[in-house]
């Protein structure tokens, strides 16, 4: 149980340069997600974290302490990899008691932490098994029952469930939340799926291109995603984005896209190139004619909700498409026109040079 | 009518392989059956031009194991010779290959690429262009008079192949699982001791198995290295047996069928790991 | 020592436990590589520095032959090897019973040490006592010829001895080589209407053809390296007439003629390293 603490962290493999001064806290007992396309360097800090990378620059504290200099071994932490790391020749039983063999532990010790990590993992029937007997989520779990043998200050998972079928992804992530609360251990995790992240977390880290996007809890980011990246990354469906420009005159705003006037709150100033984001599920069909116009191109009902595809702008010369998500069934055809209408604390305008915020 | 049609054409086509087919068998058995023949044969049955000695006798193999004769004075102490020789070859190889193939594939030793070529150089500079420098370096080091003198030649002959195909082997073992063990506490002699070895431990055999093997059929170098009779290799005084214009030629037989058991048997016990190993040294697949 | 000396001794990183043991653990290997390899290698070149040796070496006709007797055992021997190679790999990769059969035994002479069995073919060819020439006398009444006796036969036994013992290796490989042709291929070729031969041209040739130069090349160094195909079955002889490079080395070594072994080796270089060069590009990934 510790915290955790990265100092402007920087990483370059030779003169490329692929974490960009990174800093961040992470308080005991805390489960914080790295989440990120592929590249964006989570894993690179995460194994940073665990003394497998060199650090090019800055610091990382563990509980305090600058751990740059120690060997892995020393830093009192365990990992899930994302592809289990089981060793071949040893059953599941002897792969849990590893880390203590090393340390030559006693038997009774040993035998005791391995019983109650397999206890809480369910794997006591097959503590004997070696790990080619064993099914994806078995091997899954022997690696975290490995990392929970070694009662360590830090877990940190390498996405441990990307070699997983989606319905055994689903269960292992409740599995794994479970643990967490249980054992209260400070988390590490790192995924590239972000419904992972937002299922997950007590706080999300949004990693891109070696930088940091942005901090904050599942919802902070879904509700007041800080950049376009954030709020296109964070979201299933991602939120519909269109180029415009900001109207703002005394006390409200619009934004000029696509040949319509889009409701947008306030803030930021009057003729400023923008971007323009509305997720799918803020989105309302006006029954009464009014509002903005689309025509339907393709309907998917998914049995408790609608998701349609639309063609906005046609008549304008500016076209787009977006994707709108209604609770429960709809008439709704292919070819339709249907009006759209959107309430401007659900929109979010982000600056079109920088990306940021504007309101 | 069809039938017939059919079955003639199986049987002209099984006709064709067995025109290539039993040449084959002859050329290849012909030497080995002769040898075999010879071991079997009294001393007079020579000349008689037989398929099948007309009294086989074991008389041959009594005279090579009772060392009754001059070439055989020492014929137990050769063969434990030749044994003791391909063991220790064996084991120092192992020893020796596989330190380095861990040390150049997991600890990604700095310079590992380089020692890797220059073993592979080795591994094809023919031996016998070796041999005249090596004798004379010997003779430096003091060695001559010394069977070691063959062990090392030999580990040093078979090392570079051993060494290459380790560390193929090596390589594919999945990164994450010397990760996994760091973090779990080993220090780099334990990952070798309990996590690299082990997982190795076929392609060791067949490693060691090489040297082995290298060390038993081995001719010139002990021919050159070695010279007291009771420091010889079985394999060197088989060929000692030629100095004599009258040869005990149907002793040389026995001795040699005796001589060639060891390997051949190994050879077909472990066929697929042979041939798995040495058609990895020479085809990129 | 400056302090700016010893502030960069200190400022360098200490040896980790994974960099200290991967240097510790190759050095089993490079010990072995620079006493036995490294100083034989440079001893020998040293020898082979005055120019005097190689004039002496170009002068003596027995060089000049054991050259000519090379050239033809490399250019005979490899390529007449490999043709039956490739021919024979077709043939074993065919799935009869006997033919499966027949593969286990094929590797006969793969197995079996070359002593006895090259001892086994010399005494078949013994002029007096050798089933060759006995049964030549039963049959005709005719003493066989001297068969060792003539140079040209002479070599080309041992060309074929060397044959015998290296075709099963080869064929292995260039039957590993045909198994990975995908066989639908043939099944399409074969519904195209193309003949045996053409499947040949078109489908197995182009996939082939990388792997039968490499096994070329690389059959080319080791034959260079063939010394007991020619020691146990000639010696050299007769009069040294049928010499090749492997065994003129040391027949100048046994005649303490150090510096002309070593400049016979040196003159084979220019033949041995470009092949060399070519293997390990060919190998080292």
């Amino acid at each position: 149980m510790a915290s955790v603490a990265f100092r402007n962290i920087e990483k370059a493999y030779g003169k490329v340069k692929v974490i960009h001064g990174i800093g961040f806290d992470i308080h005991d007992g805390e489960f914080v997600v790295l989440v990120g396309p592929s590249g964006c360097g989570k894993s690179t800090l995460l194994r940073m974290l665990a003394g497998l990378e060199e650090i090019s620059g800055g610091e990382i504290l563990i509980d305090g302490k600058v751990v740059n200099e120690l060997e892995s071994k020393d830093r009192d932490i365990a990992m899930v990899f994302q592809s289990y790391a089981l060793y071949p020749h040893m059953t599941v039983g002897e792969n849990m008691a590893f880390s203590l063999r090393l340390r030559k532990a006693d038997k009774a010790t040993t035998d005791e932490r391995v019983n109650k990590a397999a206890k809480i993992l369910n794997l006591d029937p097959l503590l004997d098994r070696y790990p080619r007997e064993l099914s994806g989520g078995q091997r899954q779990r022997v690696a975290m029952g490995r990392a929970i043998v070694r009662d360590p200050k830090v877990f940190l998972f390498d996405e441990p469930l990307s070699n997983l079928d989606a319905k055994l992804r689903v269960a292992m992530r409740a599995e794994i939340k479970a643990l967490h609360q249980r054992l209260k251990t400070t988390t590490v995790y790192v995924t590239h799926d972000q419904i992972e992240a937002m299922t997950m977390a007590d706080r999300i880290v949004v990693m891109h291109d070696g930088i940091i996007e942005q901090i904050g809890t599942p919802l902070e980011l879904f509700d007041r995603p800080a950049n376009l990246f954030v709020a296109q990354f964070i979201g299933s469906p991602s939120m519909n984005v269109v180029q415009g420009t900001l109207r703002s005159a005394g006390g409200s705003a619009h934004v000029d896209a696509l040949g319509a006037q889009w409701p947008a709150p306030v803030g930021g100033r009057d003729g400023l190139a923008v971007h323009y984001g509305i997720r799918p599920t803020d989105i309302a069909l006006a029954a009464d004619g009014q509002g903005i116009a689309a025509r339907v191109i393709v309907v998917e009902p998914t049995g408790a909700e609608t998701e349609l595809l639309l063609q906005i702008g046609e008549s304008s010369g500016q076209e787009g498409q977006f994707v709108v998500v209604t609770h429960g069934r709809t008439n709704v055809q292919p070819d339709d026109t249907v009006h759209l209408r959107v309430e401007a604390r659900h929109a979010h305008v982000f600056d079109a040079g920088t990306g940021k915020r504007v309101a | 009518m069809k039938a017939k049609r059919m079955s003639w054409k199986k049987v002209s086509n099984e006709a064709k392989l067995l025109l290539i087919g039993i040449p084959v068998f002859l050329w290849t058995i012909i030497p080995v059956y002769h040898l075999f023949l010879f071991a079997i044969s009294g001393r007079d049955s020579a000349t008689s031009g037989r398929l099948w000695p007309k009294e086989p006798t074991l008389q041959n193999f009594e005279t090579v194991f009772m060392q009754k004769h001059y070439y055989l004075n020492h014929f137990w102490l050769q063969l434990g010779n030749s044994l003791m020789i391909a063991v220790a070859v064996g084991v120092i190889t192992l020893f020796v290959a596989t330190t380095a193939a861990f040390a150049i594939s997991r600890l990604k030793v700095r310079g590992g690429r380089t020692v890797m070529n220059m073993a592979l150089f080795t591994y094809f500079i023919p031996a016998a262009f070796l041999a005249v420098p090596m004798y004379r370096t010997m003779a430096t080091y003091g060695l001559l008079n010394n069977r070691w003198s063959l062990v090392l030649a030999m580990v040093t002959i078979a090392s570079p192949y051993c060494i290459w195909v380790l560390k193929q082997a090596s390589d594919k073992l999945p990164w994450e699982l010397d990760e996994a063990a760091r973090i779990d506490g080993a220090t780099p002699l334990q990952l070798f001791r309990l996590v690299y070895v082990p997982l190795m431990v076929p392609s060791l055999v067949a490693v060691g198995t090489y040297a082995l093997l290298l060390a038993w059929n081995e001719y010139l170098y002990g021919f050159l290295l070695l010279s007291k009779e009771t420091d010889l290799t079985l394999a060197v005084a088989l060929g000692n047996f030629l100095a004599a214009d009258d040869s005990p030629w149907e002793l040389l037989m026995a001795t040699g069928l005796i001589y060639a058991l060891p390997p051949a048997a190994i050879y077909y016990a472990f066929k697929r790991y042979m041939v798995g190993g040495l058609t990895a040294g020479a085809v990129k697949s | 020592m400056t302090t700016a000396t010893l502030t960069a001794l200190k400022a360098r990183k200490p040896l980790g436990p994974w960099e200290f043991w991967g240097r510790m653990l190759v050095l089993p290997y490079l010990l072995v590589f620079v006493v036995f390899v490294l100083y034989p290698v440079g001893y020998g070149l040293w020898l082979a520095r005055h120019p005097q040796s190689y004039v002496k070496l170009f002068e003596d006709p027995i060089f000049f032959r054991t050259a000519i007797n090379t050239v033809v055992f490399l250019v005979v021997a490899i390529n007449l090897k490999m043709v039956v190679a490739l021919g024979l790999s077709g043939f074993f990769v065919r799935t009869n019973g006997w033919i499966k059969a027949l593969s286990v035994l094929f590797i006969l002479p793969w197995a079996v040490p070359s002593i006895p069995t090259i001892l086994s073919v010399r005494f078949m060819l013994n002029p007096e006592w050798g089933v060759i020439n006995t049964t030549i006398y039963k049959l005709t009444g005719l003493d066989g010829p001297n068969w060792l006796n003539d140079p040209t036969l002479a070599l080309s036994f041992s060309m074929l001895m060397h044959i015998w013992k290296s075709l099963p290796f080869w064929t292995l490989i260039l039957i590993a080589g045909r198994l990975s042709i995908p066989a639908e291929q043939y099944e399409a070729a074969s519904v195209d209407g193309a003949t045996t031969l053409q499947k040949f041209r078109f489908i197995t040739w182009p996939s082939m053809k990388g792997l039968y130069l490499t096994s070329t090349i690389l059959s080319m160094i080791w034959t260079l390296g063939d010394f007991n195909s020619v020691y146990l079955l000639t010696g050299g002889g007769p009069a040294d007439l049928t010499h090749v490079l492997a065994t003129l080395g040391i027949r100048y070594l046994r005649l303490d003629q150090i510096d002309l072994a070593m400049a016979s080796i040196v003159v084979a270089l220019p033949l041995v390293l470009p092949l060399v060069y070519v293997m390990m590009k060919r190998l080292s990934k």
